[in-house]
């Protein structure tokens, strides 16, 4: 029998600076009313300046093995996956810092670019190194810090996104146990590469006195299209992984979609014919952090007491790449730490 | 008689809020005040309740309801 990989520890980090929809309004031509009925959107966290993504990281990470060490004895982690759209810098990756930085020495540790679905490819690589005995445990870490790439002119992208960091502790364990990890629902598609985008700076277009004028450095989203995308490669998703575990879609008990904005959750939860209470929303308070808001949002949910231990639960995610996936497990008994 | 139009008109009330007689078949999705997300929304709801497939723009702003249950008419059935 394969080894499963068991989420036994979950921790967040939100950075402390709260800004509301009234405070964008005053500087860009929007409104409170304008950013809630569209995203259902109500404030988010963003990082001071000089903090970036291995900070947030660092304290999501120590949350989450205090979270496991407390509850399932789980002591550190034999690897760190970092997924991550904001880097601490291009070159080098930041999860060797984060793994220095968390006291765990010199583990294997490395990024995952797979923008909004990042949390859910960590978790595949993070069950991957154990299914192959590459590691026992992995901390599966998801940071962001997407105010360092927003346009400050962009008020699309700046009424959606915010800052933070959230992590879950994998362990080696047995598939039918609570929180082991079913088989996972992974895709992609490079034709839409261009709908969720940052234009320069890489390789296609690197900084170089000759293109200043005209590079482009920040966060472009096509909104129209990327809603579409997600909400029909989430339900088919989030069926697929259903059925591979052997569930009915209906039989899934809490759903914790990628928080990118309410009427996606919503349209999801409709196309799969779902209460739409079995999904937990935590953008309002947050807006979509990206590759850290499925662990955000988990927490947010067990504090709340609307994931329980023994819920079955599903986790889908859309984003660049474009990307998506989805995955099941029982929900264990993890307390976010 | 089809009941598309009915249908559509329900799926409007359900999906956005309408009252039944909010809504005329002369009316445009821009004149219900439907924006760019909200078609998109519509177009999710009526693939999932027609059992058809749309393309992002078969549905437009400026597309009356008339004009719209004539495009959800003219598609095929898909399983």
């Amino acid at each position: 029998m394969a080894r499963a990989a068991v989420v036994c520890g979950l921790g967040t980090h939100l950075p402390s600076r709260v800004v509301g929809n009234d405070h964008l309004a005053r500087e860009l031509d929007t409104s409170d009313e304008w950013i809630r009925s569209r995203t259902g959107i109500g404030q988010r966290h963003l990082a001071d300046p000089g903090q970036a993504t291995s900070d947030l990281a660092v304290e999501a990470g120590q949350r989450a093995l205090k979270s496991a060490s407390s509850g399932a004895g789980q002591d550190g982690a034999d690897a760190v996956v970092l997924a991550t759209t904001t880097p601490d810098h291009p070159c080098p990756a930041t999860a060797p810092l984060v793994a220095s930085r968390l006291g765990l020495g010199t583990v294997p540790a490395f990024d995952v670019a797979a923008v909004c679905t990042g949390f859910l490819y960590g978790l595949a690589a993070g069950a991957g190194l154990i299914a192959t005995g590459t590691a026992d445990s992995v901390l599966v870490v998801g940071a962001e810090t997407y105010s360092s790439i927003l346009d400050p002119a962009d008020r699309s992208t700046r009424a959606i996104f915010g800052d933070g960091a959230g992590a879950v502790v994998l362990r080696a364990g047995e598939p039918d146990e609570p929180g082991a990890l079913g088989p996972m629902v992974l895709g992609s598609d490079g034709t839409g590469s261009e709908l969720i985008q940052v234009p320069s700076g890489g390789s296609r277009d690197p900084f170089r006195a000759e293109n200043a004028d005209r590079a482009d450095p920040f966060f472009r989203m096509t909104g129209r299209q990327v809603f579409r995308n997600a909400v029909e490669r989430m339900a088919e998703a989030v069926t697929e992984a259903a059925a591979r575990a052997g569930w009915r879609p209906e039989g899934v008990d809490v759903l914790v979609a990628h928080q990118a904005n309410v009427r996606i959750i919503q349209a999801v939860a409709d196309q799969l014919g779902l209460p739409r209470e079995r999904f937990p929303v935590h953008l309002d308070r947050v807006g979509n952090t990206s590759a850290a808001s499925i662990p955000l949002a988990l927490a947010d949910a067990v504090t709340a007491g609307a994931l329980r231990p023994g819920h079955k639960t599903a986790l889908a995610a859309f984003g660049g790449g474009l990307t998506w996936g989805a995955v099941t497990m029982t929900w264990p008994q993890v307390a976010p730490a | 008689m089809s009941d598309t139009y009915e249908r559509l008109v329900q799926l409007l009330v359900k999906n956005f809020g309408f009252d039944t007689d909010e809504v005329a078949r002369e009316d445009t999705f821009s004149k219900l005040e439907l924006d760019s997300l909200a078609l998109v929304e519509l177009t999710l709801a009526v693939q999932q309740e027609f059992k058809i497939k749309l393309t992002d723009d078969d549905l437009d702003a400026n597309d009356t309801m008339e004009q719209a249950v004539k495009v959800i008419e003219s598609k095929p059935v898909v399983a």
